[in-house]
């Protein structure tokens, strides 16, 4: 495109680096002979000169640098404070990833406990393509709701048999991904809400247990907390943590949504000695997390690793994946009926669920979407005759009342949240979870980055968002007609042309 | 990135001398009021130099040691540039011994601005 207003960038440049120069020469002359006070600019632009000297000839990493001289900083400089801008300025409510700020709003207001009432209509495009949810013209009336339970367990008949009251709970983040001050927060408010809180897999749930909330301790890839020298299971430490009247259920992780297939590099120069101590690792040599168990190589070895698991543990023992190939899952439910060893809960979570750290290839090309993935786990459980004895738990972006009734229609007995409730205690997303600087100290290690976060208010915030939740979810769920969310079905669900496959499935 | 020791002792150093050399010009030292007179800057200059000479120093002792690095260069050079204009290499029979100092401050602030170079925005990315 040509226009007489363009800027001719090559030449402006040209000018730039040296009209620098005559700068300097102009400094400097006028110090020498007019004031001395004139050297500070000489100084100024001494530095500036050596600089571009150095962009222009003496480097080839930058193009720019080497082509336009400083003028090309200012690039680099629009470029660094692009997403402050975007996310304050110039994006709109409803158009940021992965949660729009009217979404996050939404999060702070229930947190808070703030009326969350809005006027004049829906700010969405009302996306034909999304799924809604379908009304009753006959709601149910407030009273006639079932109390939510959920009983983890009793399948099997266990003594340990757990209850969820609440169709949310707190997904898994460990402590290392997360301040000592961000956990606390989340337990002693799950505390506060009644509701189980994930330990994630950074071993020994040291802070986790400090507040006395009900735990689903994560048995993560490489078993921290609970393995060995050589990474494979120590059943007695296992047994030992499983004693603890904290832990509730084991959820031993297959996969994560967010990078599915991937195991995890713990440096050792980010292993603290009581990193190393709640990990079980020694504090002196990097430690790898493997893609996979050790002990699970296939269908087979995967379930009698289950056994073993619910054997040593004695709780409810699930497991959590995202899914992949659906051929895998129907097999490896068929071995699960040949062992006679079922999970007592299996967690969904979709290729759209959050992470501290991920390469962002496997963020963005990998796994199954949750409201492709979880209809088609529930089908081929219900297909092999097992769906009644197993919990389905889902998780994926399910922030909002309304995203937990469509999982739950599609599926899923209870919904998890992690971003959710990390957002009710205050998070911008500003997305630098892995880089220790969170500025509100959610994610980070830093002492005085996690000063602000004060454990007593924040936990209320997170015990308010669960009530809110709460409180809209029975209000949705009225509005269907349905009496429980257990008897929502895909018939509770709208889906548009686009999306018939998911609805035609079930 | 980790900080070495042979980091941490320039800045050390660098900001110890900055400091000091202050100090004297805050007080009011007679011969920084000398040199000061010699570059007609008497006694403004000699504020305005202590003033960068203290945020320097500080700057060096604390976690933004990578801009007391630049700043202490910046004001070196302008003491560079004093002496080869003005002031010569002895000052007040010191036996260049000022300029000694000059140097002792640009080399270890030039050590710790290399090595620090990343931590400063936006320009450390370039090296």
């Amino acid at each position: 495109m040509n226009s007489s207003l363009a800027l001719d960038l090559e030449k402006t440049s040209r000018t730039a680096n040296g009209g620098i120069v005559v700068l300097l020469g102009l400094f400097a002359l006028a110090g020498n002979f007019i004031s001395f006070y004139f050297h500070f600019g000489t100084v100024a632009f001494l530095l500036l000169v050596l600089l571009n000297t150095y962009w222009r000839h003496f480097q080839s990493s930058h193009t720019l640098l080497a082509n336009f001289g400083f003028l090309a900083q200012f690039r680099y400089l629009a470029e660094s404070v692009g997403p402050e801008f975007r996310q304050y300025l110039f994006s709109s409510d409803t158009e940021e990833r992965p949660f729009n700020r009217n979404e996050r709003a939404e999060v702070y207001r229930k947190s808070k406990g703030i009326d969350s009432s809005s006027a004049f209509g829906t700010l969405l495009s009302y996306d034909p393509e999304e799924a809604k949810i379908r009304h009753s013209f006959y709601p149910t009336d407030k009273q006639r709701l079932e109390k939510f339970d959920v009983a983890v367990g009793a399948a099997r008949g266990l003594e340990t048999t757990y209850h969820i009251n609440r169709p949310i709970m707190i997904s898994a983040m460990s402590y290392g991904a997360l301040g000592e001050n961000t956990v606390r927060s989340l337990a002693r408010g799950a505390k506060l809400a009644g509701i189980p809180m994930n330990t994630g897999e950074g071993g020994y749930p040291k802070y986790h247990l400090m507040e006395n909330c009900d735990l689903i301790f994560q048995l993560g890839t490489a078993k921290f907390g609970v393995r060995n020298e050589e990474g494979y299971l120590d059943d007695q430490k296992l047994a030992d943590l499983a004693a603890k009247d904290q832990i509730k259920m084991i959820e031993i992780k297959l996969s994560q949504g967010a990078k599915p297939g991937k195991g995890g590099l713990l440096p050792k120069e980010k292993i603290t000695k009581e990193i190393a101590e709640l990990r079980g690792v020694p504090q002196d040599k990097d430690v790898l997390s493997p893609a996979h168990h050790l002990e699970c190589v296939d269908a087979k070895t995967t379930v009698e690793f289950l056994a073993r698991v619910q054997k040593v543990g004695g709780l409810p023992t699930g497991m959590k994946f995202c899914l992949g190939r659906d051929d895998e899952f129907r097999e490896l439910v068929q071995e699960m009926k040949r062992q006679k060893t079922l999970p007592d809960f299996i967690t969904v979570d979709g290729g759209e669920g959050g992470t501290g750290a991920a390469p962002k290839s496997f963020m963005d090309d990998l796994g199954m979407p949750l409201f492709e993935a979880l209809p088609l786990v529930h089908q081929i459980l219900s297909e092999e005759g097992v769906r009644a004895q197993i919990v389905l738990f889902a998780s994926g972006k399910l922030i909002s009342p309304g995203k937990q009734i469509k999982a739950m229609s599609l599926g899923a007995d209870v919904a998890y949240s992690a971003r959710g409730f990390l957002l009710s205690l205050g998070c911008i997303q500003a997305l630098q979870c892995n880089k220790n600087s969170c500025p509100v100290g959610i994610t980070t290690h830093e002492p005085h980055l996690q000063k602000g976060l004060n454990i007593e208010d924040k936990s209320k915030r997170v015990a308010n968002y669960v009530d809110a939740l709460h409180h809209e979810f029975d209000e949705l769920l009225a509005a269907t007609g349905a009496a429980s969310a257990s008897s929502l079905t895909t018939k509770n669900i709208y889906f548009s042309n686009a999306n018939q496959s998911v609805a035609a499935n079930n | 990135m980790k900080t070495t020791l042979p980091t941490r002792l320039a800045q050390v150093v660098a900001a110890s001398i900055l400091i000091f050399a202050s100090v004297m010009k805050f007080k009011g030292d007679p011969g920084a009021i000398e040199i000061f007179t010699k570059l007609e800057m008497e006694p403004g200059g000699r504020y305005i130099a202590a003033i960068f000479e203290m945020l320097a120093g500080l700057l060096l002792l604390s976690s933004f040691a990578a801009f007391g690095s630049v700043l202490a260069i910046g004001m070196m050079a302008g003491a560079l540039i004093a002496h080869a204009t003005r002031l010569g290499l002895e000052v007040n029979n010191d036996g260049g011994a000022l300029v000694g100092q000059l140097a002792i401050v640009l080399l270890s602030s030039l050590f710790v601005a290399i090595s620090r170079r990343k931590e400063i925005p936006i320009i450390g990315s370039s090296f």
